[in-house]
C-alpha cells in the first residue's frame, strides 16, 4: 500500500523495496542493530518531497532523509524505528549554479564532493572541505551535520560554510532562507544580482540554524548555498613534527588568534599514515617512521598578489614556530607535505581512508577547546590501557574551528568489524570514554547513537526546548524519530 | 528663559543616558565612568538630567504633577552641570538649565523642600546659607589685622564665602589665604561681619530671588567703594560672581577672580616664591564652580530655525553653547606643580567631566548621607591613583570630603591648594 | 490601575522594596526615546505600570513565573536607548531593567571569547578586552549599546563587520530566561569547561534566538552571553594618544594618530562601479578590518550645529559625487611583514580600479579621526540635528551586484521626497557593510534625518516609511529581513503581517515560534512578532 501511494507521487523506477537493497539502508557501521525500511523513495525535485511529506503526515510513516552513498558510519541516516521509509534524495544532484564573483555555490543534496570539486575547479575555485571526506558523501549533508573544515581562519560560525537554503519542514511546507527567502525563483533574484548569500532570517529567527545538525529531524534541504573559495595561485604545504602536543597546541592557539590564512589541522602519526597510505602494511611502516603529532598548515596564495602573500606567510610562520619551540618541515618520515596539501581539495580515494587500516572504524568526537585537548588524548591513553583496548589503532585528529574559540577533537578507533571482540571492545571504549570526557568539559554538539545520552546529560533543557521546537516544524514526529533527543 | 521654553529641548532629549557618565571617549577606568552622582546613587532613570528632560515634558503635557516623588528626584541633585557637559558632547540642548528652571518653578509654586526653607530662612534672616548669626561673620579673621573694606579703603577685596566664614574648622584654611596674598604684598582687605551670601547657592535651590537680591546688594556695595577686584577661596562664591551675576544681567563692573588664579599670576610674576619641597603625592579635585560651572555666561536672544534644505536647528543669531571648556582647569594646576617635591598625579575624572564633592545644590543640607557618598566615592577615586592626599580649592568640597573620610575611616589627607601653599612658603 | 496592589506586592516581595517603583513620576521616566513621535504620534508612549531592577537571575524567574500566574506583561530592558526597548504593548506591562547585571564575568584569552551580563557596554567591552589583545566590533548604536543587546535581542550591524562579523553570529553560548520562568542554556552555556560553543547538542537553538534581528525582549531575558573576540593589535582605546587644542570642546578629543599595526587609506575612484568593484576586491582577500564604501564618517564634526552650519556655509564647493566613489580601508598585521604585505595589496587594487589617494581625505589628521570612528565605539552624530533620524529601514542585504542594481531603486524611491523637501538622505550613496570578507555579501542602510516636531517633515517621513514597508513597493523583491531593521511596531506598521505572506509564510513561522516560547502570552511583542494579529 505505501509503494503504491509513493509510485503515484515519484513513478514506479523511483520507489526501491528489493530486500537485498533495504539491507543495505537498514544499518549502518555503529554499532546499533539494524532496521529494515519499508521502502527506499527516491524524489527528483521539492514537488515531489513535498508530496511524500505530506503523505508521511497523513499515514504516519516516519521518514529518513539521506543524502551520501554508503557506506554510512554514523547511525543518523538508517532508521532508528521500525517501518520507516529512506527518502534518498541522490537523484536531486544538480550543481544550480556556481558564482565565482561571488563565492558562492548552490547545490542539491545529491551532489558530492568529487563532483562539485571538479565543477568548481572549472573556475579556479574550490569548495572549503572537511578532512578527506568519503567519495560518496553529500556536500550538503557534510556542512549540515557541521562537519569541520580544514581552514579554521574564515570559519566563523558553526554553520558555515552554510549560507541559505530551501527546507521542506515536516508539515510539508517549504521556505527559502536568507537572502534566497522573496517572491522571485532563483533565476528571477539572480537577474536583479542576488546570489543566495547573506543567511540571516527571514527576520528575527535564523531557520538554517535548526536544520544545522539536527539530523534530518526538523527539514528536509532541498538545496543549499555554500561559501567557496578561490583556489590559490600558490601555496606551501609545511609539517610541524612535535613528541608532545602541548607545543603544537600553542602553536595553533596563536595561529588562530591572528586568522591565519590557510589549512590548519593536527593528526597523531597513525592517522596522518592512515591519510596517505593505502594499505595495512603501508599504514604501519609510515607510522613507524612518523613522530606521536603532527601540525599540518598551509600557507595560501589566494586573492591578491599571491607570491607575496605566501612569502611572507611562511616567514611568519617559521618565526611563530621557532618561538614555540617547534620546526616547520617539508616532510615528517615518508610523507611529504605536498602530498598532503594534494588530498585537501579532493575526496579521498577509495577505499575511504579510515578504512584502510583494519577495514571498519568508529569514531568519537566531539568540541572542546584547543588547550583540553592535551587532557584528552591523555585520558583516552588511559582508558584504552584500562580496557586493554589494542595499541597504535587509536587515531586522533584535532581541528580548530570557528576561528580557534573552539576545537573539533576526533578519535578514530580502527578494528576489523568481523572480529566481534574487538567490535566489543571499541564499543567499550567508546562508551568509557565518552562518558568521563563528557564530565571532563567534552561538548557533545553533535549527538550520534553512541553518545547521544551523554550528549544530553547536561542538556536537558536543550533538549526539552527542541521537542518544543520540533512541535512546531514537524508536529507529527515524522522526520527521523529516533535520532538526537526525539526518542 | 522659563521651563516650559525648553520644551523643544525635551522634545529632542533622545534617551542615551550619556548624561549618567562622563564623555565616554574620555573613559579611563571603567570603575570610575559615571559621572551624574544621582543616576549612580539613585536607581532610576527620572534621577538623570535625561529623566528630568522627561518630567518636565511630562508636566507639560499634564500628564504628572509636582508630588513629593518629583521634588525628591528634582531635589537629589548636586546641579554639579557633570550631565549638562556629556550631553553637549552630542548634543545642543541644556540639561542643567532646564533643571535650575524646574527648580525656580517649584519655589515660586511653593514647592518647597522643608530642610531648604529652613536654610533660606536662615538667609533671609542672618545673610548666610549656614544658619549662622550674622554678627559673627568675619570672626575667622581675627587677630589678622586685616583691613575692613565696610570702613577703610581698599582694591582688593578678599571674599570669604559663608561656609568659610562660619566653619570653624576651615577657618586655617581661610587664614592661610588672606595670609598667603599679604605676605606676596597684596593689599586687601575683607568685608567681615558686612560680608553677606553671594546668592549663589540659593538660585540653585530655585530661589532665583535671592540671587537678584544679593547681587544687587554686592553689585551696590562695590560700586560705593574703592574696589576694583574680589578674589575668593571659594569656588561656589566665584562661579556666582562671574557668572550667575551676568547670567541675571549684572556683571560686575569689577574684576572677580578665584584664589587660585590670583595665586597663579603672583607666581608668574615672581611675587609668590615657593621654596619648601612637599614630598607627598596628591591628586587635584576640580570643584565643580571653579570647573565646568565657572565657564563664561554666554548671553544670547535670537531666535531657532531650520536653514532650508537641512534639519539642522540653529540659531539666529548664531548661538555659542556653554560646554565647560572655558572653566578655571589649568591655573590650580599650575599652583601645584609649582610646589617643589609635589608629585602631582590626575584622576580619571577631571576638568569639565570632574566627578562631584557632593556638597552642591541643596543636597548638604536636604540630604547628608548622599553628600557623604559622593564625597566618598571621589576619595575612592583618589586613592586608586594612588594620591596620599586630595586637593580642591572649594570650602564646601573640603568639607564634604572631610565628613566622608570620617564617616568610612579613610587616612587620605583633605587638604585645600591654600594648605600646601602655606607650607611651602 | 494596571498593577493591583497585591501585584505589586508579589514583585516587591520578589526584589525588595528598594528595586521596584511605580510612582507616576518614575514612569514617565521610561517611556520617552527618540523615534516616539514617528512610531507613536507623540514624545511619550504608554508607561509601564512598574519599572524591577531584579538583582539575581533566580529574581528574574520568579519575576517572569508571577507573570505568568498573573498575565502582566514584561520586557526586558538594558540600556534602553531604542523606543522597542521600552515600548510596551499595554498598560498591564513591566519593566525589567538590567542595571545591576553590569559585569564582565570573564575574559578568556586564549579561548578568544567575553562573557558578559546586559549592561555591559561595547564601549566597555572594546576598552577592556583592548587591554588583553582583544576587539568587539563597533555598532553604529553607540557607546553605551549593551553587547547582550546588540547579539542576542537587536541587530549589531556594526561597521567592522568585515571581519568581526555581526547579527549575533559570535554568540558562543548563552543564558536564557525563557518567557515561561525556565532557564535555557545555550550550547555550553554555564558550564565549567567554559563557554565555547553555542549550538546544540544537535540542532542550535540560536536560530530561534534571533534571525536578522533579535525579539527586542519579547523572547524572554538574556541574563549572560559569551561573545567571540578578534585580535587587536594596538592599545586599548582608552590608552591611545588622544588630542585636543586648548580652546576646543569635548567633542574635539581625538585620536593623535593611526596606531601603530594599522595603516588606514581612503581611496577614491572614477565612478562609483569602479569604487565598488575595488572594495570587493579588497575585501574578499581577507586582508582589510574595514572596508566601507561611501561611509567617510569621521569621530570628530563641529561642536553644535550652529558651528556646522557656519562650516557648511563656509566650505568650498565639493563634488557632490566623491563619497560615493570612495572607500575607507583599514588595514592591520600582527607583524611588519604582515602589515608591508596588506598595504601593498590595497595599493595594487587602488591602482588596477583607476583610484587614488584623494589629499582632503587621506590627511593623517582626517585618518585618524576617520579610524576613531569607525573602530571603536562611539557618539551618535546623526541625533543632533533634530534630535532623531530614521534608522536604516530599508536595507537589504546581498551581494555588490545586488547593491549596484539596489541603488537606483533606492534613489527613485525617495527622489520624490528629496524634491518635496522635508526629509534628507545626507549620504550621497547607501553605506554598505561588507561581512565577513564579503562571504556573506554586504548589509547596506542608509539613514533619513527628519525633524518629528515639523509637522512637514514627520508627515513625509510617515509617507516615506508607509511606502518601504509596502510589500508592493519597488523593494519589495529585495528583502524582507531588514524592514524597519526591527525597530517596527507590529500593531502600527504591519511589517511581518505585509511581507511574511510573500516570503513562504516566514511570518506565521516566526509567530508560532513566538507562541511556542510563550503560551502564556507575557512577553512583550512590540519589537517582535504579535502572537495574533489584529483581525480588525
Amino acid at each position: 500500500m505505501t509503494e503504491k501511494e509513493l509510485v503515484e507521487i515519484v513513478g514506479r523506477e523511483n520507489v526501491l523495496d528489493n530486500p537485498e537493497i533495504l539491507n543495505e539502508y537498514a544499518g549502518d557501521y555503529r554499532f546499533t542493530p539494524p532496521k529494515t525500511p519499508v521502502c527506499i523513495v527516491q524524489p527528483a525535485n521539492i514537488i515531489e518531497l513535498k508530496g511524500i511529506i505530506k503523505w508521511a503526515n497523513e499515514k504516519s510513516v516516519p521518514l529518513v532523509p539521506v543524502s551520501s552513498g554508503a557506506p554510512h558510519f554514523r547511525g543518523d541516516t538508517v532508521p532508528a524505528v521500525e517501518g520507516a521509509v529512506i527518502v534518498d534524495l541522490r537523484r536531486m544532484n544538480k550543481i544550480i549554479r556556481i558564482d565565482p564573483s561571488n563565492r558562492v555555490a548552490i547545490v542539491e543534496p545529491g551532489v558530492t564532493f568529487g563532483e562539485l570539486q571538479t565543477e568548481l575547479a572549472g573556475s579556479g575555485m574550490s569548495a572549503y572541505l572537511p578532512l578527506s571526506p568519503r567519495s560518496s558523501k553529500s556536500v550538503l549533508a557534510s556542512v549540515l551535520e557541521r562537519e569541520p573544515v580544514t581552514m579554521p581562519g574564515i570559519h566563523f560560525d558553526s554553520t558555515d560554510p552554510m549560507l541559505c537554503a530551501e527546507i521542506v519542514f515536516g508539515t510539508g511546507d517549504s521556505m527559502r532562507t536568507g537572502e534566497a527567502a522573496g517572491p522571485d525563483t532563483l533565476e528571477e533574484q539572480w537577474e536583479i544580482g542576488k546570489a543566495q548569500m547573506s543567511p540571516f532570517g527571514p527576520t528575527q529567527m535564523d531557520p538554517q540554524r535548526l536544520v544545522s545538525g539536527a539530523q534530518g529531524t526538523i527539514g528536509i534541504l532541498t538545496w543549499m548555498s555554500i561559501k567557496v573559495r578561490h583556489l590559490s595561485a600558490q601555496s606551501r604545504a609545511f609539517l610541524i613534527p612535535c613528541d608532545i602536543l602541548e607545543s603544537l597546541i600553542e602553536l595553533s592557539y596563536k595561529l588562530t588568534r591572528i586568522r591565519f590564512t590557510g589549512n590548519i589541522f593536527i593528526l597523531n602519526g597513525l592517522n596522518l599514515a592512515c591519510l596517505l597510505k593505502h594499505t595495512p602494511e603501508e599504514i604501519r611502516d609510515s607510522g613507524k617512521k612518523l613522530p606521536p603529532w603532527v601540525m599540518f598548515v598551509s600557507c595560501e596564495g589566494y586573492g591578491l598578489l599571491p607570491e607575496e602573500k605566501v612569502q611572507y606567510l611562511e616567514a611568519d610562520l617559521k618565526d611563530l614556530a621557532e618561538s614555540y619551540g617547534v620546526k616547520v618541515e617539508t616532510a615528517a618520515g615518508d610523507i611529504e607535505a605536498d602530498e598532503v596539501a594534494d588530498l585537501l581539495t579532493v575526496p579521498s580515494p577509495d577505499p575511504y581512508w579510515k578504512q584502510r587500516l583494519k577495514g571498519g572504524f568508529s569514531e568519537l568526537f566531539f568540541l572542546t577547546t584547543q588547550g583540553k585537548t592535551v587532557e584528552f588524548t591523555k585520558i583516552m591513553d588511559e582508558i584504552a590501557g584500562q580496557l586493554g583496548y589494542p595499541a597504535g589503532h587509536t587515531g586522533v585528529y584535532i581541528q580548530p574551528v570557528a576561528q580557534g574559540t573552539s576545537c573539533h577533537c576526533e578519535f578514530d578507533f580502527y578494528y576489523d568489524p568481523a572480529s566481534q571482540e574487538v567490535a566489543e571492545k571499541t564499543r567499550e571504549i567508546i562508551a568509557e570514554a565518552a562518558d568521563k570526557m563528557e564530565a571532563m568539559g567534552a561538548f557533545f554538539s553533535r549527538p550520534y547513537s553512541e553518545w547521544v545520552d551523554v550528549a544530553y546529560r547536561r542538556s536537558q533543557d536543550t533538549a526539552h526546548m527542541q521537542k518544543k521546537v520540533k512541535g512546531v516544524f514537524d508536529p507529527n514526529s515524522i522526520l527521523n524519530p529516533g535520532q538526537l533527543c526525539f526518542r | 528663559m522659563s521651563w516650559e521654553d525648553y520644551e523643544h529641548d525635551m522634545q529632542r532629549c533622545t534617551r542615551c543616558s550619556y548624561c549618567k557618565y562622563i564623555p565616554w571617549r574620555n573613559i579611563k577606568n571603567f570603575d570610575f565612568y559615571e559621572g551624574c552622582p544621582s543616576a549612580a546613587r539613585y536607581h532610576w532613570h527620572a534621577f538623570a538630567a535625561g529623566g528630568k528632560f522627561n518630567l518636565g515634558y511630562s508636566l507639560l503635557k499634564g500628564k504628572i504633577e509636582i508630588d513629593d516623588t518629583f521634588l525628591d528626584v528634582l531635589y537629589k541633585c548636586n546641579m554639579d552641570g557633570s550631565c549638562d557637559i556629556a550631553c553637549k558632547v552630542n548634543q545642543d540642548i541644556e540639561p542643567l538649565q532646564h533643571m535650575q528652571e524646574l527648580r525656580i518653578k517649584c519655589v515660586e509654586e511653593g514647592q518647597l523642600h522643608p530642610v531648604h526653607m529652613l536654610v533660606i530662612e536662615g538667609l533671609r534672616k542672618q545673610d548666610n546659607m549656614m544658619m549662622a548669626d550674622k554678627a559673627d561673620r568675619g570672626k575667622w579673621a581675627e587677630g589678622l589685622d586685616v583691613k575692613d573694606l565696610s570702613r577703610e579703603k581698599g582694591e582688593v577685596l578678599f571674599h570669604a564665602g559663608c561656609r568659610y566664614s562660619f566653619d570653624q574648622e576651615l577657618w586655617p584654611v581661610a587664614r592661610a589665604g588672606l595670609s598667603i596674598l599679604r605676605k606676596a604684598g597684596v593689599d586687601l582687605g575683607i568685608m567681615a561681619a558686612d560680608e553677606s551670601c553671594c546668592g549663589g547657592r540659593a538660585y540653585e535651590l530655585g530661589y532665583a530671588g535671592e540671587l537678584t537680591k544679593y547681587c544687587e546688594h554686592q553689585i551696590e556695595v562695590w560700586r560705593n567703594s574703592d574696589i576694583k577686584t574680589v578674589v575668593t577661596p571659594c569656588a561656589d562664591c566665584y562661579a556666582c560672581f562671574s557668572v550667575l551675576y551676568d547670567k541675571i544681567g549684572k556683571k560686575p563692573a569689577i574684576e572677580v577672580m578665584h584664589i587660585t588664579q590670583y595665586l597663579d599670576k603672583l607666581i608668574r610674576e615672581g611675587k609668590l616664591r615657593l621654596k619648601n619641597s612637599l614630598p607627598m603625592k596628591v591628586t587635584y579635585h576640580d570643584p565643580c564652580h571653579l570647573g565646568r560651572l565657572a565657564e563664561p555666561w554666554v548671553h544670547w536672544n535670537g531666535r531657532e530655525y531650520k536653514p532650508d534644505g537641512t534639519l539642522l536647528w540653529v540659531h539666529d543669531p548664531p548661538k555659542k553653547y556653554r560646554r565647560g571648556t572655558f572653566g578655571i582647569y589649568d591655573p590650580p594646576r599650575n599652583v601645584l606643580k609649582s610646589i617643589p617635591g609635589l608629585d602631582f598625579v590626575e584622576m580619571f575624572r577631571i576638568r569639565e567631566y570632574g566627578w562631584c564633592c557632593g556638597a552642591g545644590g541643596g543636597v548638604i543640607d536636604a540630604f547628608p548621607d548622599f553628600a557623604i557618598w559622593t564625597g566618598s566615592q571621589r576619595l575612592r577615586e583618589a586613592k586608586e591613583v594612588g594620591a596620599e592626599a586630595i586637593v580642591s580649592a572649594c570650602p564646601w568640597c573640603k568639607r564634604v570630603f572631610m565628613d566622608a573620610a570620617a564617616e568610612t575611616g579613610d587616612n587620605i589627607k583633605v587638604l585645600d591648594i591654600l594648605e600646601l601653599i602655606e607650607q611651602s612658603l | 490601575m494596571a498593577l493591583t496592589n497585591k501585584e505589586y506586592k508579589a514583585l516587591e516581595d520578589i526584589v525588595g522594596q528598594e528595586y521596584i517603583t511605580r510612582e507616576p513620576v518614575i514612569m514617565e521616566s521610561y517611556n520617552q526615546v527618540w523615534g516616539n513621535k514617528l512610531a507613536f504620534g507623540d514624545k511619550r508612549h504608554n508607561p509601564p505600570a512598574a519599572v524591577l531592577l531584579p538583582g539575581t537571575v533566580e529574581e528574574i524567574q520568579e519575576i517572569v513565573r508571577y507573570c505568568n500566574k498573573a498575565g502582566i506583561l514584561f520586557k526586558p530592558s538594558a540600556r534602553a536607548f531604542e523606543y522597542v526597548a521600552t515600548k510596551l504593548s499595554c498598560d498591564r506591562g513591566i519593566l525589567l531593567e538590567l542595571k545591576r547585571f553590569n559585569r564582565i564575568l570573564e575574559i578568556d584569552e586564549k579561548n578568544q571569547h567575553a562573557v558578559v551580563e546586559p549592561f555591559v557596554t561595547v564601549c566597555q567591552l572594546q576598552n577592556e578586552a583592548g587591554r588583553l589583545g582583544f576587539y568587539t566590533g563597533k555598532p553604529g548604536v553607540g557607546y553605551s549599546a549593551s553587547i547582550i543587546s546588540l547579539a542576542c535581542c537587536h541587530q549589531e550591524m556594526t561597521i567592522s563587520q568585515l571581519y568581526t562579523s555581526g547579527y549575533g553570529r559570535n554568540v558562543l553560548g548563552a543564558e536564557w530566561v525563557l518567557p515561561t520562568g525556565d532557564i535555557l542554556n545555550l550550547g555550553t552555556g554555564g558550564r565549567e569547561g567554559g563557554w565555547f560553543s553555542g549550538d546544540g547538542p544537535g540542532f542550535s537553538l540560536r536560530g530561534i534566538l534571533r534571525g536578522r534581528a533579535g525579539a527586542n525582549g519579547g523572547n524572554g531575558v538574556i541574563t549572560k552571553c559569551s561573545v567571540k573576540l578578534y585580535p587587536w593589535y594596538s592599545d586599548s582605546p582608552m590608552d591611545q594618544k588622544m588630542k585636543r587644542e586648548s580652546g576646543e570642546a569635548l567633542s574635539a578629543t581625538r585620536l593623535a594618530a593611526v596606531p601603530d599595526n594599522y595603516r588606514a587609506v581612503v581611496l577614491t575612484f572614477p565612478t562609483t562601479e569602479q569604487m565598488m568593484k575595488a572594495a570587493t576586491e579588497i575585501g574578499q582577500s581577507e586582508i582589510a578590518c574595514i572596508v566601507a564604501p561611501s561611509y567617510l564618517v569621521t569621530s570628530v564634526g563641529q561642536e553644535g550645529n550652529d558651528e556646522q552650519w557656519a562650516a557648511m556655509q563656509n566650505a568650498p564647493p565639493q563634488d557632490p559625487t566623491k563619497v560615493g566613489r570612495s572607500v575607507p580601508v583599514f588595514v592591520n598585521g600582527h607583524s611588519a611583514r604582515e602589515l608591508a604585505y596588506r598595504e601593498k595589496a590595497v595599493m595594487s587594487v587602488m591602482e588596477k580600479w583607476e583610484g587614488n589617494l584623494d589629499p582632503e581625505y587621506n590627511d593623517p589628521e582626517v585618518l585618524a579621526q576617520m579610524f576613531q570612528y569607525q573602530m571603536w565605539s562611539t557618539g551618535v552624530g546623526g541625533l543632533r540635528g533634530t534630535g532623531d533620524f530614521m534608522v536604516s529601514i530599508q536595507g537589504a542585504d546581498g551581494s555588490t551586484d545586488m547593491h549596484l542594481n539596489y541603488r537606483p531603486v533606492e534613489f527613485d524611491a525617495f527622489k520624490p521626497f528629496s524634491e518635496r523637501g522635508g526629509i534628507v538622505q545626507p549620504s550621497m550613496g547607501m553605506s554598505y557593510r561588507p561581512m565577513e570578507h564579503f562571504a556573506l555579501g554586504s548589509s547596506g542602510g542608509i539613514g533619513t534625518g527628519y525633524d518629528p516636531w515639523d509637522e512637514n517633515s514627520l508627515a513625509a517621513a510617515r509617507e516615506y516609511m508607509n511606502m518601504v514597508y509596502d510589500s508592493n513597493s519597488p523593494f519589495r523583491r529585495f528583502s524582507y529581513s531588514n524592514r524597519g531593521a526591527m525597530m517596527q511596531v507590529e500593531e502600527i506598521e504591519h511589517v511581518h503581517e505585509r511581507w511574511g505572506p510573500i516570503y513562504d509564510n516566514a511570518d506565521l513561522w516566526l509567530q508560532k515560534v513566538r507562541n511556542m516560547l510563550d503560551p502564556n502570552r507575557v512577553a512583550d511583542w512590540s519589537g517582535y512578532i504579535p502572537p495574533e494579529y489584529d483581525k480588525k
